[in-house]
């Protein structure tokens, strides 16, 4: 074999690659106008191959890890970029993940280049891109009712805004001034990563850039079968189910039979539910973040997150089913839902496997909290969008976390006095939610507990799991507490179910109360 | 003049006060929460981060503003006297006052504060430390401050009564200053009420003592490159020294202004090791002082000095002036060892190490100067630290800079920026409001309050008008943002606004309407300075290398020149590969790079412009 890289030159590559998918990041969350953006840091940026695979994604969003490269490829197959292009989708079926979620993709084109070299993208979760509900994350029935679908378009065509599509964009949203704001903050965003690069390749010549992010994906494929090596052969089954679809489905289970030989796995879904009315269902590339997600915790040293993680892993999610559902399915609830439930099966599986190794059930659900209405202050309408932490599930010897993001998710909360400074909304309590915990000779973490006062009639959708069943114990934990959803008027509180749209008046009390996580070991 | 750790080391190592904290009811775990995020995505084992007030002396109080600062339900005075005494009961050493809203009217911290404080409790309310709003930062900067301040009050007391026993001079104490986080100094009495404004001096010392180094050697922007044992400190200084109010102490946010230090967990002491994938890492384990490299006798690991000494970087005659002795042979064994595991030839592997613990610093360079709108290339090196002047050039060299300056005292940087560092003291306040509406009358009457305020405290340590500069600048952002920028408060803020944008995130829109979030006024009371021993240079001569020694650079072996640092008078001249061994640093000199020695005996490296 001819040595073409050495390790030396992967460290220095590394970093290279790296710093470009951070310093993204840092544009993005510095210019950006949605509170998902700037506060909750709900995005993601990385540089792709001239394949659109992964070279380097930032330790941003885990639900994007899969997800982001289909998008890249999405654009590459619609549209025939030129340099100077940013091209704009949102489609879960060409790409997307849920319908907020806006990706820009740019090609980068070097001296001579015919084909762009490189290209570059990042996703950020909008307040609102239309449809039903304010917020864009509603209790739907079919994928048209969540927001305005953007296949892949050239927003920007060499280097010029097409002002058509922004235009078509903007009037489809309840705030448009903010999309027009996040809009930009993303495009510079790319542009940041597209000068980077080029002062990379000037640096150290087109050849070596490219066998080296070749190298880069090879090795995190390398570190990866390392890992799934000390994992023991066989057949682990595990299965768990959703709440329901909001629609009134009952349980919706999810299945998997992960098999592993050797250095690689192969995850299978067969005989999980059918997808249902509600939006609950994921897209395949939910799915396939998910045990991407699975399979980078199993690595616990911290290797770059690229396109090499996927290489050992194969997943099998049948068409028309829960976790890779058909257009024209609602997807809202996919993303944030039914993503932590993926999660859950695949770690539980893998438990079988290796029982000291994983974790009982997080929460689970990302307790989604879409609040919307008309400011009485200013006139203007407000869409404001939130999801909550909850109880991390008990490790070997060690507790759940309390209060945090799970899985999937790691987005921030808004800090109660933003909250109240920019909504027409009080937070009354905002705290730790004692007893949640799952029991165990390690207990799961506490879930949270916030209860908003409603200043204005205004529209509140929910999307929640966790309220029905609980997050599983691990060998002989208890279960974590299921969460809870309350609404209280004049005085008299009444329960709520976990998915729902409902239209608050002036003075309402919505208490959401999170999931705690489940116990390991027997106490 | 004094800098020192004492409230660095008490978070750290979790050795600070009794602290109690006073929390709106229903907020009493926003410091547990912290922002709901976990701090590594991936890892299953993710530890946790206790908060520094025990759980058992969290206490809620009913009482509510909203977000305009308006009551919507007042305190009520029973309720805070039965708390004073339970918290009396807890013996508690400081009492944490954070409440909702404080920033857009601190009238009830200042009551709470004030009828806690008159049954004898020491309290600190957030609104004196930090008045600006979110509430974890803000709740987080008190109670670190709460949590040090008794440590560090007790520390300046004992250090001030030593002072007047001690025959120091009429009045030392008296005049005893303290650095702060944001690179100038307070009094022992300031400092004694908010600690955590000296929570990071010591790095912050460093960086003043570089700024004055390059000034004198006529360097404006100058990237400091503090490179020790275990981590180095980068810096930016452009005419003024870089502040950032984005800070954390150990795991906590402390939103107040400190010097914009990027720390990476790479330095002299730095382990190297072969992960899984077969990739060299260096770091962020260090060997530290014990065991120590390998070429110091007792470590097992190969580090980064041992890398610098297989490359014959280190004079081995004259390490650390010849007060340490090192073992080569030694260390050769070990590299051979990791060499042949990493299927590369010993040399070949020192390189590499070298290049990857670079690569890392590289990166820490870009983030406080690419990240923040500036271009390295227009900045010169400034290198400290043990090890700061054997890597500079390199990494210098990978970022097209060509300037890099190792200062003669490189080890007493510190102390010498304690002794030239001004009098400075920040204030701010939260404005919360458009632009469009605000007059800049407006703002200037914000700001008067805060100008007094920083003008009466100077006067009183001794500044006279003449001695005082004030500056007040605003923190703006366009409408909806969450991160502002700092611009000086002029008729032409908003335009500044957008210049800063644009050059720091590469576009602006003068059509969008912005708000001011907070004015801020910084008091500088300049003090004297001591000079810098100068030595007219007159004319220059080539020095001649106390030795010759095979070395290697760029995957070739050169014949390596070695000086003495204490044998090289102003006006050396002489071209790399060259190794200059001075008592407290060496400075390694890469091929096609020349060296001068200035009238300070500093090295000035450069690279001549391809």
């Amino acid at each position: 074999m001819v040595q073409t890289s050495n390790p030396i030159e992967f460290e220095v590559f590394k970093n290279l690659f790296l710093s470009i998918a951070e310093e993204m990041g840092v544009t993005l969350c510095r210019t950006g106008f949605s509170p998902n953006i700037k506060e909750r840091l709900d995005y993601s940026c990385a540089v792709y191959d001239a394949n659109g695979d992964t070279i380097a994604q930032g330790d941003h969003m885990p639900v994007h890890l899969g997800a982001m490269p289909l998008s890249v490829r999405a654009a590459i197959d619609a549209v025939a970029m030129e340099a100077g292009d940013v091209v704009m989708l949102n489609d879960p079926f060409q790409g997307g993940t849920h319908l907020p979620d806006i990706t820009l993709v740019s090609p980068v084109f070097l001296p001579k280049d015919k084909k762009p070299s490189f290209y570059v993208a990042n996703r950020a979760h909008h307040s609102d891109v239309g449809g039903m509900s304010p917020g864009s994350m509603p209790v739907a029935r079919e994928i048209y009712q969540e927001g305005l679908i953007i296949p892949p378009v050239r927003l920007v065509r060499r280097g010029r805004m097409v002002d058509d599509v922004l235009a078509l964009l903007l009037a489809n949203v309840r705030t448009s001034d903010e999309r027009e704001g996040d809009i930009a903050a993303q495009i510079a965003a790319n542009r940041v990563a597209e000068q980077r690069l080029r002062d990379v390749v000037f640096r150290y010549g087109r050849a070596k850039t490219m066998r080296y992010a070749a190298a880069l994906q090879d090795y995190t494929e390398r570190v990866v079968r390392h890992a799934i090596k000390g994992v023991p052969d066989g057949v682990y089954t595990f299965d768990d189910a959703l709440d329901d679809d909001g629609f009134g489905s009952g349980p919706v289970t999810i299945r998997v039979a992960i098999t592993v030989k050797k250095d690689q796995a192969t995850v299978d879904f067969t005989g999980s539910a059918p997808q249902v009315t509600g939006s609950v269902n994921a897209n395949y590339a939910i799915t396939w973040s998910a045990c991407l997600y699975a399979f980078r915790c199993l690595v616990q040293d911290d290797v770059l997150y690229n396109a090499g993680v996927g290489r050992p892993i194969r997943v099998i999610a049948p068409e028309g089913s829960i976790v890779n559902a058909r257009r024209p399915a609602a997807v809202a609830g996919g993303n944030v839902e039914t993503s932590q439930r993926i999660t859950d099966v695949v770690f539980g599986a893998l438990g079988k496997a290796q029982p000291d190794f994983w974790p009982a059930a997080s929460q689970g659900t990302m307790n989604n909290v879409t609040l919307g209405g008309q400011d009485p202050r200013t006139g203007r309408p407000f869409a404001y969008y939130e999801t909550m932490g909850g109880g991390m599930g008990g490790r070997n010897n060690m507790a759940g976390l309390s209060g945090v993001h799970t899985h999937m998710s790691n987005t921030r909360n808004t800090p109660v006095e933003a909250i109240e400074h920019y909504l027409p909304v009080r937070v009354r309590r905002y705290g730790l939610r004692r007893g949640s915990a799952g029991a165990g000779a390690a207990p799961g973490g506490e879930g949270l507990v916030r209860e908003y006062e409603m200043l204005t009639e205004t529209s509140v959708t929910l999307l929640t799991d966790r309220r029905v069943s609980a997050p599983y114990g691990a060998q002989g934990g208890k279960p974590g507490g299921k969460g809870r959803n309350t609404l209280i008027r004049d005085g008299q509180e009444q329960p709520l179910p976990g998915k729902m749209q409902v239209t608050l008046r002036t003075g309402d009390r919505l208490r959401v109360e999170t999931p705690g996580g489940g116990g390991y070991g027997l106490k | 003049m004094h800098g020192s750790t004492v409230a660095t080391n008490a978070v750290l190592e979790r050795k600070g006060a009794k602290v109690a904290l006073v929390a709106t009811r229903g907020f009493e775990d926003v410091l547990k929460i912290g922002r709901q995020t976990r701090p590594e995505l991936y890892n299953i084992f993710v530890a946790p981060r206790p908060p520094l007030v025990e759980p058992h002396l969290t206490f809620g109080l009913a009482e509510r503003l909203d977000a305009t600062g308006a009551v919507l339900e007042p305190v009520v005075e029973d309720d805070v006297d039965q708390l004073a005494r339970v918290l009396h009961d807890h013996q508690v050493d400081i009492v944490a006052v954070c409440l909702l809203h404080a920033y857009a009217n601190p009238m009830h911290e200042q009551q709470v504060a004030h009828w806690l404080r008159q049954s004898g409790l020491t309290v600190c309310a957030s609104h004196e430390v930090l008045p600006e709003y979110r509430e974890y930062e803000r709740w987080s900067t008190t109670v670190v401050n709460a949590y040090v301040t008794p440590i560090m009050s007790r520390y300046l007391l004992r250090l001030e009564e030593g002072l007047r026993t001690a025959d120091c001079g009429p009045r030392t104490a008296d005049r005893l200053s303290i650095m702060q986080s944001n690179g100038g100094c307070i009094s022992a009495a300031a400092a004694r009420a908010q600690a955590v404004r000296t929570v990071l001096s010591g790095p912050a010392a460093g960086v003043v003592g570089a700024k004055a180094v390059a000034e004198a050697a006529k360097l404006r922007r100058v990237i400091g490159f503090d490179m020790g044992g275990t981590s180095t400190d980068v810096s930016l200084i452009d005419g003024s020294i870089g502040r950032t109010t984005d800070s954390r102490v150990g795991d906590f946010p402390v939103r107040l202004p400190v010097i914009d230090i990027h720390t990476v967990g790479a330095g002299g002491g730095s382990i190297a090791y072969l992960d899984t994938g077969g990739a060299l890492r260096v770091g962020p384990r260090s060997a530290g002082a014990a065991p120590g490299p390998v070429c110091y006798g007792v470590g097992e690991e190969l580090t980064v000095t041992d890398a610098n000494l297989l490359l014959g970087r280190l004079d081995p005659d004259y390490f650390l002036g010849g007060r340490m002795a090192i073992d080569r042979t030694r260390t050769e064994r070990v590299a051979a060892d990791l060499a042949k595991r990493a299927r590369l030839s010993v040399p070949d592997l020192a390189e590499g190490i070298v290049r990857v613990a670079n690569a890392n610093m590289e990166r820490a360079i870009r983030v406080v100067s690419v990240e923040r709108g500036h271009d390295p290339r227009q900045c010169a090196v400034v290198a400290f630290g043990g090890a700061g002047g054997m890597h500079a050039c390199e990494i210098a060299e990978q970022l097209q800079m060509t300037t890099v300056m190792a200062p003669r005292h490189a080890g007493v940087l510190s102390a010498l920026g304690m002794l030239v560092a001004d009098v400075t003291k920040d204030y701010s306040a939260s404005v919360l409001r458009a632009s469009a509406g605000l007059t800049l009358k407006d703002l200037e009457c914000a700001s008067a309050p805060l100008v007094a305020a920083a003008k009466a405290v100077l006067k009183a340590e001794g500044f006279g008008p003449s001695r005082q500069v004030i500056t007040v600048s605003v923190d703006v952002r366009y409408v909806g943002q969450s991160f502002e920028i700092t611009v000086p408060l002029t008729e032409r803020y908003r335009d500044a606004f957008d210049r800063e944008h644009g050059r720091t995130y590469g576009y602006s829109n003068p059509a969008r309407p912005t708000e001011v979030v907070n004015v801020r006024v910084t008091a500088t009371g300049v003090t004297a300075k001591p000079t810098l021993p100068h030595t007219r240079v007159r004319a220059s001569y080539r020095p001649a290398p106390s030795a010759l020694r095979p070395g290697r650079f760029g995957g070739r072996a050169v014949k390596v020149a070695f000086h003495r640092w204490d044998d090289l008078r102003p006006g050396a001249r002489a071209a790399g590969p060259a190794v200059i061994a001075g008592g407290e640093a060496t400075v390694v000199i890469p091929p096609r790079w020349t060296f001068t020695v200035d009238g300070f005996s500093n090295i000035l490296a450069s690279l001549p412009v391809r």
